[in-house]
């Protein structure tokens, strides 16, 4: 899948950084579950999940960043991305809120998990 | 494929002049480990301590757990492609330090986890509290990035388990075990009328910090293949895996694998194990798709009756073992899955993130959002300071008395998908 | 240290007055006495626990009285403030295992007073309130009684004592929704390597978490022919006439209405609204087409897409409202969109 096929929708500030040249990024300052619903509209309206939004270990609502590979074209609504957006959704709230209680140079390492997670799945991306 | 494991027991590990193995008890010379540990270049120094079971002492924040061996007889040596060269393992004679780990333990992100007392409610949930650890705190050169610490520290402590497995090298061992497998036609033959069984492994490969190696390879770069179950205990997968503490696999788990090593006590009485297949849990779906479709298609060549399908890690893996249990099942072959489950700090919620009919046949290894207190213990191997940002942990986490209010995700195995406990839920 | 205090219900089977026949007595509480199977409870009790009195009660007399039943039975138990309270076990009598269900969970929520009962699982009151207390799931015969009590009795005493539950497959309550965590006695992948076995011998196992339930209906073929095909409107987005005249609860609705739109080509925001109290109402109120599509659905019968508009609609709030009651709802107005002729449903939801 050529860069000009898929869409980053993140909330990661470095990821933002890393892509906005030479990627279609669309960077908004929102919360995970916020990144999540985003996606969830986007997928309505017929773009289509190519990264799992649960990726990483890290727990939702315990790092605050979130990065999404979705296609830029629309097509039919995806019945099973729908379907693993919504238990995404679900999932975060299972989880504590504590994304705002950390050092600050924690931020820093969950903005780097977040796009080495986010990087795994364009390598996959960009071998289409 | 066959196998002999011969078992030593450690029964105490003490620092000595000189490293060795005498009686059951390991003495090691600091001098001698922490030089084999400062090969790896990134590592500026290496603290080492001893924790044994029933002391107050806390492990944290522990990266990896992993159990000496070393490789007396037959090809290869004890990690293949990472640590000795490439070379197929899992046949010949090996032999293990059993009772006793290398636990590495160092701050690779602000976040980092893993738990382990060695005494009170918190050491009930893990299962290196019974193990006599060596614990090396492992501190990086300055300005290192992370991917090149977790690294270093992963490579480190293999280095020394394999330092510390050569002290048994001409020991006699305590106990023998002889685990074989046979080739396809073999066992078609010997076992006509047993099940024909294996093992799918889901490994950990979502990204750095998440990733897991077979004989080198990075997990995410596979596509689903087959070993022989014993490859394993010559540490053909290990862990590079240093996020999701209760749920992720160690590689002293990787190295003494219980479905590996229950299906063995079967093999030839009430089913025939036929092999392990290993899969990956990667972030792209496409790939989850390809690996699912592997899975199956394996099961189906292999003409397996059922399978073991054991996960690592949450909310993405979820996916990935549903389509494999899914497909699996839909080509005759019946599975029983292993998961944990985050059901939320009451129980209420759904634990996992997918769910398919055909998964009706679940192991479950609890739920990692119980709440529990962790009493102050006297000792701390490591530092504190990280265990209020780890996961299922806050700022506020560290009460007046000292003690933790942490859930179980905290604790190193307290929940591992491959059915190491005896932890469950309903 | 004191005997724990048990109030214990029984119908009037149990309390041998009698069958069927005598399925109306009515609520009487007998104090300091132990009735039938208040006996078996009483010897599992040991000396920990004494019953201080038992509440007969007949079982249509419970069902049929059910709100006087109720705050009868309260006052007494009430009055005896005991430490505990234990209804059955009922097995799979539906209507006796309905009031321990109900009476059990009444005691608990609105008196404050820890509360079990025990039943079969298919029996009718445990799925209405197994989720709000606990229930020991039971053989479907009072031949089950000493297995029954064996949980019952020491279950009641630790809700008395307010030590921890443990997990259901553990204490032998049937799943409530909360996942509890406890040791089992093997590791995990030897309960894993047992489990294949017997599925792979066809005997039967238990899952350890069953997957949530799939309520799954597969669609019905599509409408060959939709020219001459009758479609009629249902909604769970409580599209009403202006005013609500049934009274639709914007909440748990209890019933569902049904509209006559003869003549009516426009849902305008001087006829129709609705009832619906779990989105922002602005938008539907101003045009409940957009809920209910009328409008549309007349164009397309104009344009001879369709071949005619049923001239009746069903409607409902999803909001909060019971399976249970949903699908009682849709069985009955089913029926009567058969009887007319209805060939499809388009079912809106908010």
């Amino acid at each position: 899948m050529s860069k000009g096929n898929y869409i980053v929708i993140t909330n990661n500030p470095l990821v933002f950084e890393k892509l906005k040249d030479g990627h279609e990024v669309i960077y908004r300052e929102i919360s995970y579950e916020e990144i999540l619903k985003d996606v969830r509209d986007r997928i309505h309206d017929g773009h289509r999940l190519l990264t799992h939004p649960l990726s990483g270990s890290v727990k939702p609502n315990e790092t605050p960043y979130k990065s999404i590979l979705i296609t830029k074209g629309k097509e039919k609504m995806d019945d099973w991305s729908v379907q693993i957006i919504e238990s995404a959704i679900q999932a975060c709230r299972k989880f504590e809120f504590k994304s705002d209680k950390y050092g600050a140079g924690v931020y820093k390492d969950f903005q780097m998990i977040d796009w080495t997670l986010l990087e795994s799945g364009l390598a996959s991306a960009d071998l289409w | 494929m066959r196998l002999e494991m011969g078992h030593i027991y450690i029964k105490d590990i003490q620092f000595g002049p000189e490293s060795k193995i005498e009686d059951g008890v390991l003495y090691v010379s600091e001098e001698a480990v922490k030089a084999v540990a400062l090969e790896e270049e990134k590592i500026k120094s290496v603290s080492l301590d001893i924790a044994r079971p029933g002391e107050s002492v806390r492990i944290t924040p522990v990266k990896d757990v992993i159990e000496p061996r070393v490789k007396v007889e037959g090809r290869g040596g004890i990690f293949p492609g990472v640590i000795s060269k490439t070379d197929t393992v899992g046949e010949g004679k090996t032999y293990a330090l059993k009772g006793m780990a290398v636990v590495t333990a160092g701050k690779i992100v602000g976040f980092q986890e893993g738990i382990i007392d060695m005494t009170g409610p918190g050491a009930e949930y893990t299962p290196f509290s019974k193990t006599q650890n060596l614990v090396m705190v492992c501190e990086p050169e300055e300005g290192i990035e992370p991917h090149d610490y977790e690294k270093a520290v992963r490579l480190a402590g293999f280095r020394v388990a394999v330092y510390i497995g050569e002290l048994a090298r001409d020991l006699t061992p305590d106990e023998t075990k002889v685990y074989e497998t046979c080739t396809i036609k073999e066992g078609i033959e010997k076992y006509p009328d047993l099940p024909r069984v294996a093992y799918v492994q889901m490994l950990q490969s979502q990204g750095l910090l998440h990733d897991t190696y077979v004989y080198g390879v990075d997990a995410k770069r596979i596509v689903p293949t087959i070993l022989s179950p014993t490859e394993i205990m010559d540490g053909a997968i290990v862990s590079g895996n240093c996020v999701s503490a209760c749920d992720k696999n160690p590689t002293y788990v990787h190295l003494n694998n219980p479905v590996v090593h229950d299906l063995f006590e079967q093999h030839g009485k009430t089913l025939n194990f036929v092999c392990q297949i290993i899969t990956n849990e990667n972030v792209y779906l496409a790939d989850k798709l390809r690996s699912s479709d592997w899975t199956a298609k394996l099961c189906k060549m292999l003409d397996l009756d059922g399978v073991i399908v054991s996960q690592e890690g949450f909310g993405n893996p979820d996916t990935d073992l549903i389509l494999n249990c899914k497909k699996i099942e839909a080509e005759g072959v019946k599975t029983v899955i292993i998961t944990d489950e985050y059901a939320g700090r009451d129980g209420k919620s759904q634990s996992l993130a997918d769910a398919d009919p055909a998964a009706d046949a679940v192991i479950t290894g609890g739920n990692a959002n119980q709440v529990i207190i962790l009493p102050k213990l006297d000792k701390v191997i490591g530092t504190l300071d990280y265990v209020t940002k780890i996961a299922g942990a806050s700022e506020e986490t560290l009460r007046e008395d000292g003690s933790l209010e942490v859930e179980l995700q905290v604790i190193t195995g307290a929940t591992n998908e491959t059915g190491f406990n005896k932890l469950s839920a309903r | 240290m004191a005997k724990i205090k048990v109030v214990h219900y029984i119908n009037q089977f149990f309390a041998q007055i009698g069958g069927e026949e005598k399925a109306d007595y009515p609520a009487e509480i007998r104090v300091g006495e132990v009735v039938g199977p208040g006996m078996a409870l009483t010897a599992s009790f040991k000396d920990d626990a004494e019953i201080i009195a038992t509440i007969v009660c007949g079982d249509s007399y419970f069902n049929e009285n059910l709100e006087k039943a109720k705050a009868d039975i309260l006052a007494m138990v009430k009055e005896q403030a005991p430490d505990v309270f234990i209804a059955g076990p009922a097995f799979n009598a539906g209507r006796y295992g309905v009031a321990c269900a109900t009476i059990s969970a009444a005691v608990q929520e609105e008196l404050g007073i820890p509360a079990l009962t025990g039943m079969y699982v298919e029996n009718p009151g445990a799925d209405m309130f197994k989720n709000q207390v606990y229930m020991i799931a039971t053989k479907n015969n009072a031949a089950g009684m000493r297995d029954a009590v064996s949980k019952m009795a020491p279950l009641a005493l630790k809700l008395a004592k307010g030590e921890p539950i443990g997990a259901s497959a553990e204490e032998g309550y049937m799943p409530n929704g909360i996942r509890v965590n406890f040791f089992e006695k093997e590791r995990g992948s030897q309960r894993a390597v047992k489990m294949l076995l017997k599925k792979l011998n066809d005997k039967p196992f238990v899952t350890e978490y069953p997957m949530p339930d799939f309520d799954r209906v597969d669609p019905n073929p599509a409408v060959k022919d939709l020219a001459h095909a009758k479609i009629a409107l249902v909604t769970s987005g409580g599209i009403v006439p202006k005013g609500n005249p049934d009274h639709i609860e914007s909440s748990s609705a209890s019933h569902y209405g049904e509209y006559d739109i003869t003549g009516v080509y426009d849902l305008t925001e001087e006829t129709y609204e609705t009832a619906h109290g779990g989105y922002d109402p602005v938008y539907a109120n101003k045009d409940s087409d957009r809920v209910l599509p009328v409008d549309v659905l007349r164009d397309l019968e104009k344009e001879g897409v369709i071949g005619e508009l049923h001239n009746k609609f069903y409607t409902t709030t999803g909001n909060g409202t019971s399976v249970a009651n949903s699908k009682a709802f849709a069985a009955e107005f089913s029926q009567k969109l058969l009887a007319a002729g209805v060939d499809a449903v388009i079912l809106t939801s908010t």
